[in-house]
């Protein structure tokens, strides 16, 4: 994505929040954190709700609707929120804001908050592939090297065996992260099959490789595998509340 | 008619009578489905039709302003027509084990009788015993009205065969328009229920903080009532704040008082009053209330600074005055958004 301008900085109150329109009409949320600036998606991930119609105190923005909440200096989910908003870095030139190109995995959830060298890193291992409805990312008893997370599109998946299958859940938001089980011990086989259901653009990553990198660097891998449990506790946690 | 809804985590399958709406359908088969006011207003029981016919009992719905691509249709309106798969974009699991699986339910109308000039008590008499939990409500069907009208439960009892309401009257609201005309008493009416998620339960082990405006004092009497029950202010604070227009529009303040005097220092009952000071004659019927003068949020946040520690805050009433007191409770008590309990229905 080039550099796209998307307002002057005097817009945006001081630890205020506006919605606005980048060149080439992208709706961004805007936000003044103590004179530092965060560009996310416009809408609410959960329900399409305008974001700017939520609460924002300088550091957590919350959805009016259901009290979703994020770190607003990372995107990263918070409180009762199941998704993480997908952030475009800025850059302040005179005075005036712009959203500047992002790396590919700037919205996988995995990665939020992670040092920008190793972001980079795991980037280059990403290899991007774009498949048609219908197709297979991987099946039952393939093995789990790689880990996938989503750019555009909807995987399903389906477990059990023979005629037996039942769903168990699917993916559809820009930087969902699936295949997980490359970043497990212990677990070299695929239990489940992922199904694109439509046209899907994905990144696929070595799991070992990212691995590697995260023990180099192990803050941003303790902060990946913070995440990682979090995610897997999501699909086995009783919801309690809204 | 069978159901399969996928949902992100997982898929389930339940069945669905004829006419049966589908939300109500997979509540009743112990599914926690996404859901706030299960009426038609707040669109989060959006699901999306991946295969089989539905129909729209009401294309009307104000919720229906959430929907925004092709197939999106509110689980509380619909029908299926026929077997029918179905997408909700939530992670849902099954309800806990002793949580109160809502029903439908039949019922007759008794002991009608007016609270202030435009609200009245109602109970309906249950043929089957029911549980909820202290701060819930039902969804009510009367005759000659169609749809459903969610109503918190002012009291609380387990197993019990009578549900009381406060039902306030609005014009052009048509089951509170049809409570109004005559004397409702003997009427058959049609629940589900027990819904909804600002429950107060005794182990929480925090202060309570309950904020009403208006005919949402009704849940907040039921939490109350619980607590008494379990003598839960003899170790924990509870504060209430009760917004109304001016004193004559208060109700239960009896009740209130009482409660107030059963826990003299740990239960605080202030009522506000938004469009008249203070009246002596307030003071004087009820000197174990307090009374303040403004809208129910502000007079909250004035009384409640310093106090925020360790607390549940529960809210209900008008959709505005829950959202106003919402911010104040992010912005400036900064609770966290989990300990802010509400069921938003208008």
């Amino acid at each position: 994505m080039p550099k796209r301008f998307v307002c002057p900085r005097e817009r945006i109150p001081a630890n205020g929040m506006i919605q606005c329109e980048a060149e080439g009409g992208l709706k961004l949320l805007v936000a003044n954190a103590g004179g530092d600036y965060f560009a996310y998606q416009a809408m609410c991930p959960h329900q399409d709700v305008p974001l700017c119609e939520g609460f924002y105190d300088g550091a957590v923005l919350t959805c009016h609707q259901h009290l979703w909440q994020w770190d607003i200096r990372t995107g990263a989910a918070m409180g009762l929120a199941e998704a993480a908003l997908e952030s475009f870095p800025v850059e302040v030139e005179s005075d005036l804001i712009y959203v500047v190109s992002q790396s590919a995995l700037n919205a996988a959830e995995l990665f939020i908050g992670i040092s920008d060298a190793t972001l980079a890193a795991i980037t280059a291992l990403a290899q991007k592939e774009d498949r048609a409805a219908g197709s297979i990312c991987y099946d039952f008893g393939d093995p789990a090297d790689d880990f996938f997370v989503l750019e555009s599109g909807r995987v399903e998946f389906l477990i059990g065996r023979d005629e037996r299958l039942s769903p168990a859940g699917f993916m559809l938001r820009k930087g969902e992260v699936f295949g997980w089980a490359a970043l497990l011990e212990n677990q070299p086989q695929r239990i489940a099959r992922a199904t694109c259901l439509e046209q899907a653009r994905l990144w696929r990553i070595n799991g070992k490789q990212t691995l590697e990198l995260l023990e180099r660097d192990s803050a941003s891998g303790y902060l990946v595998m913070r995440r990682l449990s979090s995610l897997i506790a999501r699909y086995l946690a009783s919801s309690g509340s809204k | 008619m069978r159901i399969q809804l996928n949902a992100r985590n997982r898929a389930y399958h339940f069945e669905a009578d004829q006419g049966a709406r589908m939300l109500y359908a997979g509540l009743a088969a112990g599914i926690n489905l996404p859901y706030e006011c299960g009426s038609g207003t707040c669109g989060t029981c959006k699901a999306r039709l991946i295969a089989g016919e539905i129909d729209d009992l009401w294309p009307q719905a104000a919720g229906r302003k959430y929907l925004k691509r092709p197939g999106e249709f509110l689980m509380c309106q619909c029908v299926a027509r026929s077997d029918c798969t179905v997408e909700v974009a939530n992670h849902v699991h099954n309800m806990d084990p002793g949580a109160c699986v809502p029903a439908f339910r039949d019922g007759t109308i008794t002991d009608t009788r007016a609270l202030t000039h435009d609200i009245v008590s109602v109970s309906v008499k249950l043929a089957q015993p029911i549980d909820f939990d202290a701060g819930q409500f039902v969804l009510m069907q009367v005759p000659g009205v169609a749809g459903y009208r969610g109503y918190s439960m002012v009291n609380f009892e387990r197993a019990t065969t009578r549900l009381d309401f406060l039902i306030k009257k609005k014009p052009g609201g048509g089951a509170s328009e049809w409570l109004f005309k005559g004397n409702p008493d003997g009427a058959h009416v049609e629940l589900f229920g027990p819904l909804g998620a600002a429950t107060f339960y005794p182990n929480l082990g925090k202060n309570i903080l309950c904020i009403a405006g208006g005919s949402g004092i009704a849940g907040m009497m039921s939490i109350l009532s619980r607590a008494r029950q379990e003598r839960y202010f003899d170790q924990f604070s509870g504060y209430l704040f009760f917004g109304v227009r001016t004193y004559l529009d208060g109700c239960y303040l009896a009740e209130l008082s009482q409660l107030a005097r059963d826990f003299p220092d740990r239960l605080h009952v202030t009522i506000a009053l938004s469009d008249e000071a203070v009246p002596e004659q307030a003071l004087q019927s009820h000197p174990a209330l307090g009374f303040d003068h403004g809208l129910v949020h502000e007079v909250a946040g004035r009384h409640m600074q310093g106090k925020y520690q360790n607390v549940r805050a529960y809210l209900a009433g008008p959709p505005a005055a829950v959202d106003t007191s919402i911010r104040m409770l992010l912005l400036q008590a900064k609770l966290t958004a989990d300990n802010i309990r509400y069921d938003k229905f208008s």
